[in-house]
């Protein structure tokens, strides 16, 4: 996309980033690129297959990034959403970052293809599906045309909820076993979640040991549970902790019923307003207390 | 071995399903790839692939097999490696319990009933075999070499996976058995077999009336031709992916510690470890001691991996490696440059599952290719890194 490679250049040229976090076309497909010379501007692309949410870059985990200076980050609205966390938990200041905001129509659920490809209700993410926010507004430079919705998938990920829900809580709890007991505990979700900024993950306290470092179905319950709730009114549906999940756990349902109860119990929806406050840091009279007994 | 032992016998694809069979009835564990429906109740609502129209999406596995009909002959790539079953994701070491100031320690067994692995990729047999070496290094790992001894694995030649394949490069082969005790090659019909160990020999000796010796027919002549040729095809295949020089890569790298092309490796990797899990030859582990009620427990080892920050956490605080550049440079020297000069063996068998579960593009055959160019041409060093160093610059 040439608007994205002028903007990029024109940062990198007049020094006002040092470093472009975008995507590229690689051997196996689109990954992120850190492009630092204005000449390598070329290598940027933006088509469907820009899945990675790159907010996880300017996780103030993520050192060897911010040594590379000031960044200029190319981003979707959902990847916007995930700034505006930052912003509203204070891991980050508006001035430390350029936004390059692109409008989306939606993206494939796979970034490892060769070509980019229009997106149909087999292919596209379904997190995708409704999007509220094609055109991010916490952005510095938006570009590209208006973009049509993205198609609705074979089945949304509300009605996979929604199935799960309707089943008997045994049935529920043996799905989530068997799923939990594919994890082989490599913390791909919380590494790849531009959210999870804990400096010390309580996954790796051992003393006390609040959670069982084998892989063995206490411990996994105990992992999965923890990041969910961690998550919960934070969580900003990039879906990349189900994409990184070397065995396909399926992450995006659980984060999509804690959103459900978020918004029933709080009212709350995550944007990308980073004035509004997350429930997690908010108090009001009227939260629900009925658990205090 | 001389090549006068390894004598070729035929089996049809009925005798080597009935030759599992066999195995399962006289009560021996069978290991093999199994076709698992991701999309089998309950689990199909886990996957949008689940939900699509067309043909359902199948995770290759290695599991033990419940029924001969299992047994999977695709020749795809497992989504984990065979070193789950010599190195399991967890297991206990030992048990303790308390009785006032005495502490009772309950050992776990280290010998194992007999196993057969059926249709074992080369590229994780090679990977046991290389792992051998450190667990016999200094400490006997008693539990390793019980379960390497109660295995025989029998490999199936590979057709190679994908371009993420790059076995040849490192010193093995689609259709090596390195690390294992017999050979199976398609051929019409079905397999031409070869013991290439003791182990393998009274495997098949012991299910003669399965095979029948290739005499020299015409029919064996031709099969023979066919396996022959279909294993260099894939030879040829896999070695179009990636070739490099990994002594000199190993030289190049021992000589470069601080080099931009290794030390600057980190900034696209998210550190997360999956490449770690799925890899064949990381065997590095974690023990914990976990409580199960007052005064007794359990002390287990489980995997764990070099690109985490407290892999190298030091009780002072201090963390040698405190960045993901010197943790993915840690993950390259490790398996190129630490393990062949210590043990004679690259610590990686070219499965390229790495390449594949990274989302992030974190890819071992672009940078293998970077670094055995500046290994080769140290001229072209400065274009290498241009190329492939991820920071673009």
């Amino acid at each position: 996309m040439s608007e994205v490679r002028e903007v990029a250049r024109k940062l990198l040229t007049d020094g006002t980033v040092r470093v472009i976090v975008g995507w590229e076309d690689a051997r196996r497909g689109a990954r992120p690129v850190f492009v630092t010379d204005p000449a390598d501007t070329e290598r940027l692309i933006f088509d469907t297959r820009c899945v990675h949410n790159l907010v996880t870059y300017l996780n103030p985990r993520r050192d060897n990034v911010a040594e590379l200076g000031k960044i200029g980050l190319v981003v979707k609205g959902c990847d916007a959403k995930a700034v505006a966390g930052l912003l509203r938990e204070a891991q980050l200041t508006r001035d430390d970052v350029v936004l390059i905001g692109v409008r989306c129509g939606g993206v494939l659920e796979e970034a490892e293809l060769p070509k980019a490809a229009s997106l149909s209700p087999e292919n596209v993410a379904p997190r995708c599906y409704g999007c509220d926010n094609r055109e991010p507004e916490l952005v510095d430079h938006l570009l590209g045309e208006s973009q049509p919705e993205p198609p609705r998938p074979v089945m949304t990920i509300d009605e996979r909820v929604a199935a799960l829900d309707a089943q008997p809580l045994e049935e529920r709890w043996a799905f989530w076993t068997e799923q939990f007991s594919k994890c082989v505990r490599c913390y791909a979700c919380r590494q790849v979640c531009p959210l999870c900024v804990c400096e010390r993950c309580v996954a790796e306290k051992s003393r006390p040991q609040w959670i069982e470092a084998p892989p063995h179905p206490r411990g996994n319950l105990s992992w999965n549970i923890t990041r969910a709730l961690h998550l919960a009114g934070r969580c900003v549906d990039c879906g990349e902790c189900e994409r990184f999940c070397p065995v396909g756990i399926p992450l995006s349902l659980v984060n999509r019923k804690l959103q459900h109860i978020v918004a029933e119990r709080y009212g709350y929806t995550v944007s990308d307003d980073p004035e509004s406050p997350a429930p997690i840091g908010d108090y009001r009279l009227d939260d629900k207390q009925e658990f205090i007994k | 071995m001389t090549d006068a032992t390894r004598e070729t016998y035929f089996i049809s694809d009925d005798d080597l399903r009935a030759l599992a069979g066999d195995l399962l009835s006289a009560g021996t564990e069978v290991i093999a790839p199994v076709a698992v429906d991701v999309c089998a109740s309950p689990s199909a609502i886990a996957s949008s692939a689940c939900l699509r129209p067309g043909v359902a999406p199948v995770d290759i596995e290695y599991r033990a097999l419940a029924d001969a009909a299992e047994l999977d002959l695709s020749r795809g790539l497992p989504v984990l490696s065979l070193k789950q079953y010599f190195l399991p994701g967890h297991e206990a070491l030992c048990c303790w319990r308390q009785h006032g100031t005495e502490v009772e320690i309950e050992a776990v067994p280290t010998t194992f009933a007999p196993r057969v692995v059926l249709a074992a990729k080369s590229c994780d047999s090679a990977a046991l075999a290389i792992v051998d070496k450190v667990m016999n290094w200094d400490y006997q790992d008693e539990l390793w070499n019980g379960r390497r001894e109660a295995t025989t694995i029998v490999n199936l030649a590979c057709p190679v996976v994908d371009e993420s394949c790059f076995c040849t490069a490192v010193g093995t082969a689609p259709d090596d058995v390195k690390g294992a005790d017999a050979l199976l090659t398609p051929v019409e019909g079905g397999y031409l077999m070869e013991a290439t160990t003791d182990k393998g020999r009274v495997l098949m000796e012991a299910h003669g009336a399965r095979f029948k010796a290739e005499t020299d027919t015409h029919g064996a002549k031709h099969r023979g031709r066919q396996a022959a040729e279909e294993r260099a095809a894939a030879r040829a295949r896999v070695a179009a992916n990636l070739e490099i020089d990994a002594e000199s890569v190993r030289e190049w790298i021992d000589a470069h510690f601080e080099d931009p092309l290794l030390a600057a490796l980190g900034v696209r990797c998210n550190g997360c470890g999956a490449c770690s899990s799925v890899c064949p030859t990381c065997h590095c582990f974690d023990i914990v001691d976990e409580e199960e009620g007052i005064g007794k427990g359990t002390r287990r080892r489980c995997w764990d991996t070099c690109q985490a920050p407290t892999f190298t956490l030091h009780a002072s605080g201090h963390n040698p490696r405190d960045d993901q550049h010197s943790r993915y440079r840690q993950r390259i020297n490790h398996k190129f440059a630490i393990y062949p000069l210590k043990f004679g063996e690259v610590l990686c068998t070219g499965c390229g599952r790495c390449t594949r579960a990274c989302h992030a593009g974190q890819d071992l055959v672009e940078i293998l290719q970077a670094i055995d160019i500046a290994a080769r041409r140290p001229d072209a060093a400065a274009a290498a890194v241009a190329g492939a160093e991820p920071a673009g610059s």
